[in-house]
């Protein structure tokens, strides 16, 4: 309890955090989180209704003597946005559009909204910080690296239109813009970058595991490490980043400690959650499709989806290492939760859930 | 070279984009979208010369021949008016427009100025739309239709597009006399359009919001309707929407005095449905197999298109829009008949004013006669 608040902190207890997309999955952890350190007064900003009940539950909690103001809005709307920013110190910018398939929806639900609701930050003249959640998904991991190590240092993707995926281009164009916003109007930002998370809330397979294409599972990971980041650990370092001093401008990319492989996972996963046909893609042959369904997409224009290319094996499921040096030596951060624990914990809640059905 | 623009840069507009650029022919001088950071992701992604933010200077710097508008339908009249009056062809989305009067305003406007006009109702120009339309027209149903059931609907379950439209009290739809409902049902209230002769059928429409919506704390979005339409007595047609019916179907049938055609859009199979009975058990065991023929047929013909690279999700997009730029370079008919465009606005216009009086349904209406279409 109060580990942070009034002491390695660019703010005080009682100064207003704004955390946008809270009823999500990451959102809500943060919320909890900035409670657990001591913040009173916190304004949660949320699209969707049926979530938003965890955070009313949090405001009726006795035990918190903290003020959370739960305001339903849009980001797409300028007036939402200045009403969700008014008197904010922080702000947390998780909400974002994952589009489905579809680039503008996506587009607008990340990158126009990310707009509006900086221009009404910087208009209140009281933002120390604006903390960007972002994705691994931003990396283009075209470069051959000496030991395939993936950090901060490494560039983003210059062309996330031909990855044809609508949440990378979102993510990339939103990074462009709050970068854009930092540099033209001062904006104090931090990027945060973490990995693919995990945990009860988000029970799906990652993609960077493999695909359910074609009616089987195909298993296109293999030995790759995959950059796992426990949701309570994720939502620690994205508070971290919204509190520490001198790190505007950077960026940090969150992934936890002891990652396991593709095919450690999914024999984990198929152990204890539920067992099911997967048919292993070596690298060399999944990098084939990828090609070969790039040249089709090229030559038929459009016919099928771009669901593989270059680019997205290349993001996906070329064999890569993860550093999470600088977050840990910036931030002071270390994931409490065990990738073991973690993942029982995941396990239990896939069950839970009805995915052994 | 046929210069084209589009305003309004959502999802939709990739479509047209990808569609208009494997036409020949034509080039996209310019894209609009009153919001510049939408114009500008557009314009990087696709071979567009130039963006803006202010349609007027579109039409005066670009001076486009055909504008798309791709934009929420209660903007259609007011900037398909502009376009028109700045002497531009227009392609608009569906719903063509929010009421039929204004459908009315714009094809009057149109003519005036001796432009052309097109809705985007581009599922009838599907292959398989197009095939059932040959048989048709070479008179296989064997008369006028008698009857025809057109199914067109949208899964909606607890998360993505209810979740965003459930979430947001300001959603666009919900501003929309018939919300969610006037956004997707023109594709199969126009099927039903086409074989229509008369200006003014009768209509009559059940609607409601169901149980899982009503589950979420919804009470205004419709997202449940059955609608029977009736020509003179000589013509029937149901139409159904449903988001909650697995499948979600999107169906077409039609049925005349000697034959009958099915229609299915998502599997894009076209089957013939013979009058003729068979005697005793050759019934039960010849048409099967004739049916089964038609559908390995079917296989068959979609194999072709799709080696012929013509099998795109929406080739009847591409279709559509290359008869529309045709009827404009070559002085051919409009691909998709004004009054069927009007008869399909006058026909939701009946449903959504039916489901806002929530009539014929009462217990007070059951005695009254059914709305008929005020020309």
């Amino acid at each position: 309890m109060n580990q942070t608040a009034g002491n390695d902190s660019i703010i005080g207890p009682d100064h207003l955090i704004l955390v946008t997309g809270a009823s999500g999955f990451i959102g809500s952890r943060l919320v909890a989180h900035l409670i657990e350190r001591g913040f009173r007064n916190i304004r949660c900003f949320a699209r969707s209704s049926p979530a938003l009940g965890r955070l009313e539950a949090l405001c009726g909690s006795p035990r918190n003597i903290v003020k959370i103001e739960v305001m339903r809005g849009n980001l797409l709307s300028r007036d939402d946005c200045t009403a969700a920013s008014a008197s904010a110190a922080v702000i947390y910018h998780l909400a974002a559009g994952r589009g489905e398939k579809s680039i503008p929806d996506a587009f607008l639900n990340s990158v126009v909204t990310t707009r509006n609701l900086m221009e009404a930050s910087l208009r209140h003249h009281c933002l120390r910080r604006f903390v960007n959640v972002s994705s691994f998904t931003v990396y283009t991991n075209t470069q051959k690296r000496k030991g395939r190590l993936l950090d901060e240092t490494c560039p983003v993707e210059q062309h996330p239109e031909e990855r044809g995926d609508a949440y990378s281009f979102a993510k990339a164009k939103q990074e462009e813009i709050v970068i854009e916003y930092g540099r033209r109007c001062g904006l104090p930002y931090v990027i945060v970058r973490p990995g693919y998370v995990y945990g009860p809330g988000n029970e799906g397979i990652t993609g960077r595991v493999g695909v359910s294409t074609f009616g089987i599972f195909l298993h296109l990971g293999g030995s790759n490490k995959i950059p796992f980041t426990f949701v309570d650990n994720c939502a620690e370092a994205i508070a971290l980043a919204g509190l520490k001093h001198g790190i505007d401008g950077e960026i940090f990319n969150v992934v936890d400690d002891d990652l396991p492989s593709s095919r450690q996972f999914l024999r984990q996963y198929k152990k204890n959650v539920r067992d099911f046909p997967s048919i292993y893609v070596p690298h060399a042959a999944s990098y084939a499709l990828c090609y070969f369904w790039e040249r089709y997409y090229n030559w038929s224009q459009g016919q099928l989806p771009p669901a593989f290319n270059r680019r997205v094996w290349h993001a996906s499921w070329k064999k890569t290492r993860y550093s999470n040096e600088k977050v840990k030596s910036r931030l002071g951060w270390a994931p409490k939760v065990p990738m073991a624990e973690g993942l029982r914990r995941h396990f239990k809640a896939c069950r839970d859930k009805g995915y052994n059905a | 070279m046929l210069k084209v623009a589009l305003v309004g840069c959502g999802k939709i507009a990739d479509d047209h984009a990808s569609a208009i650029q494997r036409i020949k022919g034509c080039e996209i001088v310019g894209v609009c979208d009153r919001e510049p950071l939408m114009a500008r992701q557009f314009y990087q992604r696709f071979p567009v010369k130039r963006y803006f933010s202010d349609l007027r200077e579109l039409l005066t710097e670009d001076r486009p021949d055909v504008v798309h508008i791709t934009t929420p339908p209660q903007s259609h009249f007011e900037i398909a008016t502009v376009c028109l009056e700045s002497g531009c062809h227009v392609y608009v989305e569906k719903p063509f427009t929010v009421y039929a009067s204004e459908a009315q305003r714009l094809i009057s406007l149109a003519d005036q100025k001796g432009l052309k006009l097109t809705a985007g109702h581009d599922d009838q120009f599907r292959h398989v739309a197009r095939r059932m339309r040959s048989l048709v027209q070479a008179g296989y149903l064997g008369g006028p239709p008698i009857h025809m059931e057109s199914y067109y609907c949208y899964p909606i379950g607890r998360s993505g597009y209810a979740g965003a439209l459930l979430g947001d009290p300001k959603h666009w739809i919900r501003t929309l006399p018939g919300r969610l409902l006037q956004n997707i049902i023109s594709h199969g209230v126009a099927r039903i359009a086409e074989f229509l002769v008369s200006d003014s059928p009768q209509v009559v429409a059940l609607g409601f919001v169901s149980p899982l919506l009503k589950s979420l704390g919804e009470t205004e979005i419709i997202d449940e309707l059955r609608v029977i339409i009736c020509e003179e007595e000589r013509t029937t047609a149901y139409f159904t929407f449903s988001s909650q019916m697995r499948p979600a179907l999107h169906q077409f049938r039609i049925y005349g005095a000697k034959n009958g055609l099915m229609l299915d859009q998502d599997e894009e199979v076209l089957v013939k449905l013979p009058g003729r009975r068979l005697v005793s058990y050759a019934e039960k065991f010849i048409p099967p197999v004739a049916s089964a023929g038609q559908y390995l047929g079917n296989v068959a013909k979609n194999m072709r298109t799709f080696l012929a690279r013509d099998f795109h999700m929406k080739a009847g997009m591409k279709f559509l829009i290359d008869l529309f730029y045709r009827s404009i370079v070559e002085g051919s008919p409009v691909p998709i008949p004004y009054r069927e465009i009007l008869l399909t606005a006058r026909i939701m216009d009946l449903i959504f004013a039916q489901l806002a009086a929530k009539e014929p349904w009462t217990e007070t209406s059951r005695s009254r006669p059914v709305d008929t279409i005020a020309n």
